[in-house]
């Protein structure tokens, strides 16, 4: 029976599954087969990525016959998500990064290659920052090698130093809350003595308490230290300051801190290397610090990322082979100077080629006093967004006294500890 | 029209009576199901089916990094039951849904009746009031909370020159939701507005001809043939602003990231923060349960006061 | 005939429609301008310098103008790369999408059978999660059809739309049932009526559609992030993600990326307008 009606349709329809199939044919996939290939997945974003994509087009020139490394990128938590998601089925990369105080759970879930060959043969336990060293190491097996390193340090505001008649950056905790008070004023254009941020960042209320000789937890992890009396002291302080003399903003992200000190409405602020180009580039007239001294001695916070290998992965000794590679003098080296990070090797500090930065001495200098922030502790990232910054900002936004509010976190945090 | 060739096994007669043999029913069942065949499958495969999965974890203590996943039963959900931010998530959601619906409803309707005139750049307009829509959350939310930072935004150095009161509003708890409500609004307007629209075009114009005839004012005609015809698309406008606003992720995430003190946090965050950020699947999976129920039964709802059945 | 309007309104009459054509058009300005400043921004801030940016107080126009970024953002991103992974993604959605939605559409507004409530309302329910919640066992079943990192898992399951069934059902619904009657009485059978008549009518709630599947796709960040493994599948959303990191922001740079981003999608829309305008020429009814 021939109608008008189905004229045209069977070859609409033909017409449509030639185009879905044209479509679902997935780009040919390049392969040479006597090349092993590596996948490294990390989250070097930003104006980072250029100075990895260039250490890895290295590291595949200098390997061209036998070894090729392709890099995935994309931010941190993305990379967190899609890790979660692809070692659920067991297809990890070959080689990924993600920060130190990851590894305790992916280690736990057995996910991770231990690397111990690796430390035997080319990577240089002792080379490595002591804190950082004891922080790969998990039930006697080594989990992982840097890649890597910072410290936090006090970046300082020379022009609204001296408009307030300081000429010098602090070196005692006495000095830098005394400084904060005076680079501090409200009004039509307000000015914060500092950029204190509370999340999203790497951490700068820890770096207040351990000033003081407060802590967060004990060195066994046993117990909370939040509700300890130097904790509470050195918080209730600088809460104080905060609500009385308006020293800094509240409620602060990473960045949110970043632009108040790069817009030059806050005179000092907390952070790592990653800083300096974009400050310099602000043309920001500031120089770095060292955290200055509380009553318990030099100390500083460290941040660490960290490259691991995945346990199922085929490419075992090339993974291993990359990851000693990454961690020699000259990527070190390389990796140091063009981010102005320190290197992850405490053997270079005198390193002439490091000169060319000054920022990169400086910050390595601050190595002997960093610590690592909750690393080790698996439940570390409930611990610090559901306990810890809750507490901060609570005392921040006068919703609870300081001491009430970190004896409740240490009631919450002792309950998450192992 | 010409008039057809008759087919030979139905009978003319009932073919203009619109009803068909009981043999030619069960083939046009069969064949309304064909045309839906694409669709559900796809549906059942990757929309249902992994629904019921989400059911399953709601039961289980579950991580997808974890080696083994205990049965927990409804520990899950009395957990969630005793959790106070969850309550809190939830009245956050709440209020942000009934902020920014009505408004994202109503505001674009004089819009879209306004632009369905002969008006000279109305194809300006249509584009500008759309925009937002067609930009990516994520990007345009960094956007505003740059400008709406208080000492270097230049929104606030407007306001400020204004002599209007500047807050810090993203970090100031009672300023924080209302400020990404504006931003919901802002992104809804012209989406809504388009889909209005459409709706109204839908209209044939020799009704509102009729309704002139009959010396009925520009007022009486927007209140009695459009709005009624209207009906279907707005409907529609108001089911999905309500699931968009109850499932409200990117503004809040970029913007506050669910602070400050948990002022901004909505379900979907929450149900994030949980799953990919403390890798328990077990709990997301029951938040994101009660979420659906919870849109299950608005939606519900919605389709009885606007009496979906009715197709007039 | 209407009766005459009461004499002093009528004196008033011929000027009150300029007067209210000016308010009109000033408000529809000012609506434009709220919700346009925010892509002012943008695109000025992506011809900036980043010293410029961050300068205080904050101005709008840039000192200088510069294409640094632009040029940045190329060097940095194999666009075009991205580009095309993110037309065939996008694209492939939505043609995917208008067919399946429109067929599903079309038989829960006009079709009899049994269970079309239950139906609707379940496809209604899968609006109701949120993709965060289901992307992982996607994931993986995806991974086990073989289907990471190709078109195919990135399309297929999203090749049709709750969304997409929903709005072309109600619009189907508005379109007179009469002209049904008179098709089927012309021989055609339900496909016939789905292709001749609801089809043709319903151009601007087809282009309507398919320029909201192409943007949704377009800017989706997570399903093709947690879809792809490697940088030659990757959409546009997912390359630009990497300008951003937690303590680094080149706002310039991001900015740049944005705007590349938007451009396409807005020539689409512009290019899409006049399906609106048409509007519904009914040919009228028979008797």
């Amino acid at each position: 029976m021939l109608h008008r009606c189905f004229s045209s349709r069977m070859a609409r329809l033909v017409c449509a599954l030639a185009v879905s199939a044209a479509v679902l044919i997935p780009p040919q996939a390049s392969g040479a087969a006597s090349m092993t290939s590596l996948t490294f997945w990390n989250g070097f974003t930003g104006p980072d990525a250029p100075t990895i994509q260039t250490l890895v087009s290295r590291y595949n020139t200098a390997n061209h016959s036998s070894i090729s490394v392709s890099q995935n990128v994309m931010p941190w938590a993305d990379l967190m998500t899609k890790l979660l998601a692809s070692y659920a089925v067991g297809q990890g990369p070959d080689v990924a990064a993600f920060h130190l105080q990851y590894l305790p759970q992916y280690v736990q879930a057995g996910l991770i290659a231990p690397i111990d060959d690796a430390y035997s043969h080319g990577l240089s336990a002792a080379a490595i920052p002591p804190d950082l060293l004891r922080s790969l190491k998990i039930g006697g097996h080594y989990y992982g090698a840097p890649a890597n390193y910072a410290t936090l340090m006090l970046y300082w505001n020379k022009d609204l130093f001296r408009k307030a008649g300081l000429s010098q950056a602090p070196t005692t905790l006495a000095q830098m809350q005394a400084d904060a008070v005076k680079l501090s004023h409200q009004g039509a254009n307000p000015q914060y003595g500092i950029a204190l941020a509370d999340h999203a960042t790497i951490p700068m209320w820890p770096i207040l308490m351990w000033q003081n000789g407060g802590d967060v937890v004990t060195a066994d992890h046993s117990k909370s230290l939040l509700a300890a009396p130097k904790t509470i002291q050195a918080v209730t302080s600088w809460a104080t300051l905060i609500a009385k003399d308006h020293v800094s903003p509240v409620g602060l992200a990473g960045a949110e801190a970043d632009s108040y000190f790069q817009g030059q409405k806050a005179a000092m602020e907390i952070n790592g290397p990653w800083a300096t180009s974009g400050y310099t580039q602000a043309h920001i007239n500031y120089d770095v610090a060292p955290v200055p001294v509380g009553p318990a001695g030099p100390v500083t916070l460290s941040d660490a990322v960290i490259l691991v290998i995945d346990k199922h992965s085929p490419n075992l000794a090339a993974a291993e082979s990359f990851v000693k590679w990454w961690n020699q003098k000259p990527q070190q080296a390389y990796i140091s100077l063009r981010s102005g990070f320190p290197p992850a090797r405490t053997d270079m500090t005198s390193d002439t080629s490091l000169q060319k930065n000054p920022f990169v001495i400086k910050f390595a200098r601050q190595a002997p006093y960093a610590r690592f922030y909750l690393a080790g502790l698996k439940n570390f990232d409930k611990i610090d967004t559901d306990v810890i910054t809750p507490a901060i900002q609570s005392i921040e936004y006068n919703r609870a006294s300081p001491a009430a509010a970190l004896r409740k976190a240490a009631t919450q945090m002792n309950a998450l500890l192992p | 029209m010409a008039m057809p060739i008759a087919h030979a096994s139905v009978s003319t007669a009932a073919r203009r009576r619109g009803s068909l043999r009981p043999h030619g029913r069960a083939r046009a069942i069969l064949a309304s199901y064909l045309f839906m065949l694409p669709s559900l499958l796809v549906i059942g495969v990757f929309m249902f089916w992994p629904i019921l999965q989400i059911v399953w974890f709601s039961l289980h203590q579950w991580s997808f990094i974890a080696t083994d996943h205990p049965y927990v039963g409804a520990d899950n959900y009395r957990q969630l039951a005793n959790d106070s931010r969850f309550w809190g998530d939830l009245h956050n959601t709440l209020l942000f849904t009934v902020g920014v619906v009505p408004a994202s409803v109503l505001l674009p309707l004089p819009v879209a009746v306004a632009l369905n005139r002969p008006l000279r750049g109305r194809a300006f307009f249509r584009a500008a009031y759309f925009l937002p829509a067609v930009s990516s959350y994520a990007v345009m939310a960094i956007v505003w909370s740059l400008l709406l930072q208080p000492d270097i935004g230049l929104l606030s150095r407007y306001l400020q020159l204004l002599h209007f009161p500047v807050a810090d509003w993203l970090h100031d708890p009672s300023w924080a939701l209302p400020a990404i409500m504006l931003v919901g609004i802002w992104k809804t307007i012209g989406f809504n507005m388009v889909i209005l629209l459409t709706g109204i075009q839908g209209i044939p114009e020799t009704y509102y001809e009729a309704a002139q005839v009959d010396g009925a004012s520009t007022v009486a005609r927007f209140f009695r043939i459009t709005l009624p015809l209207l009906r279907p698309t707005l409907l529609f406008v108001t089911v999905t602003s309500m699931i968009a606003s109850f499932q409200i992720f990117d503004p809040v995430f970029v913007m506050t990231g669910g602070g400050p003190l948990f002022s901004t946090e909505t379900l979907v965050t929450y149900i994030y923060h949980e799953g990919f950020q403390l890798f328990d699947t077990g709990y997301a999976s029951t938040i994101a349960c009660i979420l659906f129920l919870i849109m299950l039964v608005l939606t519900a709802v919605q389709l009885q006061v606007f009496r979906f059945q009715e197709e007039d | 005939m209407a009766m005459a309007q009461p004499r002093t309104w009528a004196r008033w009459r011929p000027f009150v429609p300029r007067v209210g054509t000016a308010i009109l058009y000033l408000l529809l300005i000012g609506l434009a301008v709220v919700i346009l400043f925010p892509f002012v921004w943008m695109v000025l801030t992506s011809l900036k310098v980043e010293s410029d940016i961050a300068a205080a107080p904050p101005r709008l126009f840039p000192r200088q103008v510069s294409l640094l970024a632009y040029a940045q953002v190329w060097d940095r991103l194999p666009l075009l790369t991205f580009f095309r992974n993110t037309v065939v993604f996008a694209g492939g959605v939505t043609l995917a999408s208008l067919v399946c939605d429109s067929l599903t559409a079309y038989a829960l507004a006009r079709l009899d059978f049994p269970g079309r409530t239950v139906i609707f309302v379940l496809i209604l329910a899968t609006l109701m999660i949120p993709v965060q919640v289901t992307i992982i066992p996607v994931f993986i079943m995806v991974y086990h059809l073989g289907w990471l990192n190709t078109y195919a898992g990135l399309i297929v399951p999203r090749a049709t739309n709750a969304f997409g069934i929903f709005m072309l059902r109600q619009f189907f619904l508005t379109v007179p049932r009469e002209l049904d009657q008179a098709a089927r009485i012309d021989g055609c059978n339900m496909f016939g009526i789905y292709w001749r008549i609801i089809l043709p009518l319903s151009t601007s709630a087809l282009a309507t559609l398919a320029v909201l599947h192409l943007m949704y796709n377009w800017n989706d960040l997570l399903w093709p992030l947690v879809m792809t493994t490697s940088t030659s599948m990757e959409p546009l959303t997912v390359g630009l993600a990497t300008l951003t990191g937690q303590h680094e922001y080149e706002y310039a740079v991001l900015m740049a990326g944005a705007t590349l981003a938007v451009a396409p999608l807005l020539l689409a829309f512009l290019s899409i307008q006049r399906y609106f305008i048409q509007g519904i020429a009914v040919t009228g009814l028979k008797e």
